[in-house]
């Protein structure tokens, strides 16, 4: 099919971006020890993950946010990092039970967690990786202080049916759009901290065997400490607005549209809702035609302004780039890969909505 | 496909798995018998909540006939549902979707003209919320919920958390909720609680299954089917 002839909305990928996106980190890590842990919350399809293993530069697991999410990938996945807390018996059961078929770790920040997983996993006769997390930027989950993590690493060390393995972390850059030497700056800062907490857990004799840290935007800084292990990336995949600093990706997803309503000589309305593409952080770019802008977005289309707008006809095609690609992923259920214009396969979002 | 833990009927609210979408059955009753007027003949905007279940209800109440979708691909899902009233409120815009609406038509009643009134959205107000569970109390007044913005939504604003007037909600990540509470008002890892959406059609959006309730207890698993057929 080709792609004038699709049903919109849809969401599209440039299969050509995409593969792009996946050479530049198995290029870059080619000949470094770092490997970059595929984030699948990004992406949600196995079908990408084989991808990403077989372009290289990546560990053979996976990283997830949720045990639902990790398990459409556990029969494809060489190992599973869940980079968040998993608490509850049934939740914890589950993960256990997931153990069983897969080598899995997951991160921690209170001993809770440590005793919640220590029994769940002696339970199931399952054996649970776990990692410490450390804050880094985000505000959210991981150990605020040194002091912290290396009695959860002692705890964890003890703990039954736990193998502690070590620490990661999650970071943003505070500036919006960084330069290269600004990312550097911020990276180096925040993996500093990381490898900091490492030297105290092993000066407290406990030993460590993986770093793990991320996001896309310091796969490169990262490869300069060589104690950091892997790199949890999702985001270079298919990109967002926000994220363009990173000019060595490219842009491989849109949301495709057509003309549904003409308002008046400089405005029409296109069927793309707002739950089609998400907008927690700003309404979407137009990405074609050029010079044209959203006006607004709600659950009954888009409205779309500009110059080039008196050219468009009634069911003419426009395609706007998300500000938050792994929101607009979540709402799919499959993916268009397209190529010279030519649909050339159909990706399954095979975890989409895996939010448990 | 969400793929949440199973849990038999009967449940009580706080014992299932999380995030889960809930609807409370007596309070969406209330507002329905409530805000549908028989006299005025309306239509139930199924494209707020997109299933089949929570419209059929709709349909039987007096003054409500036929539905409402906003899609050709919501049409489809619904008439193949045995919906035999059916409009369509965005335009048809190709061919194709023309020749869709030509198929429903064989089945279903299909209008693509403004006729009665659209009703049923503001039905849901105080009746949906997202449970989660706090995973995490990293720092003082600050707990990580498991449900952020793929489970409550944040395109129309953050959710509000339910019953807990001096703390603020955020769905300030993808994954993550986090909650800001004064010294006198505190979280446990493992605590049970309820988001309340920004808005109601974007919670359905984002799931797949949606926990009916009346009382505590779980009382039905519906599938929102014509969740993504936008």
């Amino acid at each position: 099919m080709r792609i004038g002839e699709v049903e919109t909305p849809a969401l599209v990928i440039d299969l050509d971006a995409l593969e792009h996106n996946i050479g530049v980190v198995a290029d870059f890590y080619r000949d470094k020890t770092i490997r970059l842990r595929p984030h699948v919350k990004n992406h949600k399809s196995p079908q990408v993950f084989a991808m990403q293993t077989a372009a290289g530069g990546t560990v053979s697991g996976i990283c997830a946010a949720k045990v639902s999410e990790a398990e459409v990938f556990a029969e494809v996945a060489g190992n599973v990092l869940i980079a968040n807390q998993i608490v509850g018996d049934d939740k914890i059961a589950r993960l256990a039970t997931l153990a069983r078929r897969v080598d899995t770790t997951v991160a921690v920040d209170a001993g809770v967690h440590i005793e919640q997983l220590s029994r769940g996993a002696r339970q199931a006769d399952a054996v649970l990786g776990v990692v410490i997390e450390i804050d880094t930027s985000m505000g959210r989950g991981g150990v605020r202080t040194t002091q912290q993590a290396v009695e959860l690493a002692k705890q964890a060390m003890a703990a039954p049916n736990l193998r502690f393995r070590g620490v990661m972390s999650h970071q943003v850059p505070r500036a919006r759009s960084p330069s290269r030497k600004q990312r550097f700056a911020e990276g180096n800062h925040w993996i500093a901290r990381v490898l900091e907490v490492r030297e105290a857990i092993e000066d407290a004799g406990v030993p460590v065997e993986l770093v793990s840290t991320g996001e896309s935007w310091t796969y490169d800084v990262a490869a300069l400490h060589p104690k950091v292990d892997e790199i949890q990336g999702g985001t270079y995949i298919v990109m967002e607005v926000p994220y363009a600093y990173m000019s060595e990706f490219r842009f491989a997803a849109r949301i495709m549209g057509r003309v549904v309503q003409r308002l008046d000589a400089s405005t029409v309305v296109g069927d793309v809702p707002i739950d089609a593409i998400g907008a927690p952080n700003g309404v979407p770019t137009v990405d074609r035609p050029q010079g044209v802008q959203v006006v607004s977005l709600d659950h009954h289309g888009v409205v779309l302004r500009g110059d080039s707008i008196a050219v468009l006809s009634i069911g003419d095609p426009f395609f706007l780039l998300t500000h938050q690609q792994d929101v607009t992923m979540n709402r799919w259920d499959r993916y268009l890969g397209v190529r010279n214009g030519i649909v050339e396969t159909v990706i399954e979002a095979t975890a989409r909505g895996c939010i448990n | 496909m969400q793929r949440p833990i199973e849990k038999p009927i009967g449940t009580p609210v706080d014992e299932l798995d999380t995030p889960a979408l809930l609807l409370d059955l007596s309070r969406f009753d209330a507002n329905a018998i409530r805000l549908s007027d028989a006299e005025q003949p309306a239509r139930a905007e199924a494209w707020v909540h997109k299933t089949p279940a929570i419209a059929r209800f709709q349909i039987g109440l007096p003054g409500i006939s036929g539905i409402a979708v906003r899609s050709i691909a919501e049409a489809e899902i619904f008439a193949a549902a045995g919906f035999d009233d059916i409009r369509i409120l965005r335009p048809l815009a190709t061919h194709a979707s023309r020749r869709r609406a030509e198929a429903i038509a064989n089945t279903a009643t299909v209008i693509l003209e403004a006729d009665r009134p659209l009703v049923g959205g503001d039905w849901f107000e105080d009746a949906v919320t997202v449970s989660t569970r706090v995973i995490g109390v990293p720092e003082p007044g600050r707990a990580i919920l498991d449900a952020g913005q793929k489970a409550v939504g944040r395109d129309f604003g953050d959710p509000r958390l339910l019953g807990r007037p001096h703390c603020t909600a955020s769905a300030g990540s993808a994954e993550h909720g986090v909650v800001s509470f004064p010294g006198d008002d505190t979280f446990a890892i493992g605590d049970w609680l309820q988001l309340v959406p920004a808005d109601i059609a974007t919670a359905f959006a984002l799931h797949d299954f949606v926990y009916a309730t009346r009382d505590g207890a779980l009382e039905a698993i519906w599938r929102i089917a014509a969740r993504g057929a936008f």
